[in-house]
């Protein structure tokens, strides 16, 4: 396991990305963590000292494991670089369809509804101006 | 492992979960670039919550969710996730001198 800055870590993280386009995946772990064993732990405890709390962050693509821990002061900038990578290789999602299929559904349903009562009025001028 | 087909009862659930298993709790997210398929998991090694999708929209709500996971790993369980579209709008500005420096 290979322990990286923050910046180091995006970049290592970005380059898994590029490397699987083709074959595999990339995971990304998040988890809450003073970065201490157990044994510090409780010695803090007992001596009433406020245990820092920490965003472990680990990422692997299979093969190769790296991780970053980050603070309170850290993660507003890590998130933002983060979201960017994120953004920039999961881009082969499907974009939204269905939504855009009942838009022309329903604008088809709307100009058949139209005719039939205007039918009943005068036929030959309404279907003239609607074609 | 439960997969959820409804988003914000994912969400919910999630943070309900570290809410209550603060130190046990992890987010694992793991994207297959070659299937286009992104699988989100919120376990604390007893109860496992499970979304998966092949949606880009999908895409931004995970982002949302990444904000809402590291205030709470950072500020503790107890922190204040409603504001979570207040804290976006106050990154914008940031993020917006961020690129004007950058250039």
């Amino acid at each position: 396991m290979v322990v990286l800055q923050p910046d180091p870590f995006l970049s290592e993280l970005t380059s898994m990305y590029e490397r699987s386009t083709e074959k595999g995946s990339v995971w990304v772990t998040m988890k809450r963590s003073s970065m201490k064993c157990q044994a510090r732990l409780n010695k803090m405890e007992t001596k009433g000292e406020a245990v820092e709390l920490r965003c472990l962050v680990r990422a692997t693509d299979g093969k190769k494991n790296i991780s970053t821990s980050l603070s309170a002061k850290e993660y507003l900038k890590f998130q933002a670089s983060y979201a960017t990578v994120l953004k920039a290789h999961m881009h082969a999602l499907k974009k939204r369809e269905r939504k855009d299929r009942k838009k022309p559904a329903e604008a088809e349903k709307i100009p058949e509804k139209a005719p039939k009562k205007q039918k009943k009025a005068s036929s030959k001028k309404s279907s003239g101006s609607k074609s | 492992m439960v997969y959820f087909e409804s988003w914000d009862e994912f969400v919910t659930k999630s943070v309900e979960l570290f809410r209550t298993h603060p130190d046990t709790t992890r987010y694992v997210v793991k994207y297959r670039h070659s299937e286009g398929k992104l699988v989100l998991k919120v376990t604390d090694n007893h109860e496992c919550f499970k979304f998966k999708t092949d949606q880009a929209q999908d895409a931004k709500k995970m982002e949302k969710l990444n904000t809402i996971f590291f205030t709470l790993m950072t500020h503790g369980p107890d922190a204040d996730i409603s504001d979570v579209s207040g804290k976006e709008q106050a990154e914008q500005p940031q993020s917006k001198k961020g690129r004007g420096r950058r250039q």
